[in-house]
């Protein structure tokens, strides 16, 4: 029996119904259960998602040029960062370069003033546990020295000038002899070279062949 | 095929089935707001693989990814046991007492609870067959099970619709 005629004897209260539906539970399933109907503003809670997913695309393309970019970056950053040697010279380059800025910002550039190098030198006296080689180099006024701190150590700035130019002369002993390096970061330039067991660092906004011409001065060639 | 042309063609094919979609997922996960949320999520996942929709019965197709998005929500939410039946179950077991049953219409109330109660892969078949009216063949292709196990599942179902029907009429 169909279920269109068990329907059919329902509505004529024909007995025969009782033993269909025992029999039948497709005819009550299809009759009785109910059918849920979406609830309304579901659709268009659809069409506006899709129309989303619809630009995402395109934006995921605009984003790929950056990111590709972002790749060949950190690939560069990680090889320098892999490459031991020019790590270590490139974070102390970094932290030379630091020290020289800030000495340049607010007040702190000189902790003793003094163009003779008869003052600086001793003014050293007592705040190092070394004796920084203080020098009056030809052209490049000495204008005075400070204490700095690098690499675990006390180390001795020496500041020159030339110009309106400042030159931030490090020094500081170290246990290992280090490779001759030239290297110019932020547009600052960066000159570090090494003799009896210290090491030095000039940085300067100078040009580098002006530097080269102070670092050559001061080491005597 | 550019994107406000798929987005065009899928809204013309796919979206009138919305219906079909919701009451399939509303008798899956047996509330309104987990239906809901399936719906919608099987809309976007439908939209993503549209390009592979070869057509011409999207509802089959709809309900498909509506059917597979219930599965996996319901599998992660753990609320439903996992396959809880015997593929391989006879009717053995024994007939429900004929002159106790009795179809009223207060107890059809029942009907829902009984529905409700089926193992989900019964539940599937059933909503597709009564209340969607599909072929077996339709239903193996949403439920990815050969037509064979389409009509034993629906044998199965039915019986213990009125196995439990017979129960809360008694």
């Amino acid at each position: 029996m169909s279920c269109e005629i068990a329907r059919h004897l329902r509505e004529t209260n024909d007995p025969a119904l009782g033993d269909h539906l025992r029999s039948c539970p497709s005819c009550i399933v299809q009759d009785h259960a109910r059918y849920y109907d979406a609830p309304a503003g579901l659709e268009q809670k659809i069409r506006a998602s899709l129309r989303k997913e619809d630009r995402a695309p395109s934006n995921w393309r605009w984003l790929s040029i950056p990111a590709a970019v972002l790749v060949a970056f950190s690939v560069i950053f990680s090889w320098m960062l892999l490459n031991p040697r020019m790590n270590e010279r490139h974070i102390m380059a970094t932290n030379v370069l630091s020290a020289h800025i800030r000495s340049l910002q607010g007040n702190h550039l000189l902790d003793e003033s003094s163009s003779d190098q008869h003052n600086v030198k001793p003014w050293f006296n007592g705040k190092l546990d070394f004796a920084p080689d203080v020098k009056e180099v030809s052209g490049f006024p000495l204008l005075g020295g400070r204490l700095d701190y690098f690499d675990g150590h006390s180390a001795a700035a020496l500041v020159y000038g030339r110009r309106d130019h400042k030159i931030n002369l490090f020094t500081w002993p170290v246990a290992e002899s280090i490779p001759e390096f030239a290297e110019t970061v932020s547009g600052y330039h960066l000159q570090s070279w090494y003799r009896n067991g210290m090491a030095f660092w000039a940085v300067s906004d100078l040009n580098t062949e002006e530097l080269g011409q102070f670092v050559s001065a001061y080491r005597g060639y | 095929m550019d994107a406000a042309g798929k987005r065009a063609r899928f809204e013309q094919t796919v979206l009138p089935h919305l219906n079909a979609a919701y009451n399939l997922a509303r008798w899956l996960t047996r509330n309104s707001h987990d239906a809901e949320d399936v719906v919608q999520e099987s809309y976007l996942r439908a939209f993503r693989a549209f390009d592979s929709f070869e057509g011409p019965d999207g509802r089959a197709w709809l309900l498909a990814v509506v059917r597979n998005t219930c599965f996996s929500m319901l599998r992660k939410n753990k609320n439903q046991p996992a396959v809880e039946f015997d593929e391989t179950y006879t009717a053995a077991d024994p007939s429900p007492d004929a002159e106790a049953v009795l179809i009223s219409e207060a107890a059809l109330g029942s009907l829902q609870d009984c529905l409700e109660a089926l193992p989900l892969e019964f539940r599937e078949v059933i909503v597709l067959r009564e209340l969607e009216e599909m072929s077996y063949k339709e239903i193996s292709d949403v439920a990815r099970v050969p037509v064979g196990t389409v009509m034993s599942r629906l044998a199965r179902a039915r019986k213990r619709l009125q196995q439990c029907l017979a129960g809360v009429l008694k």
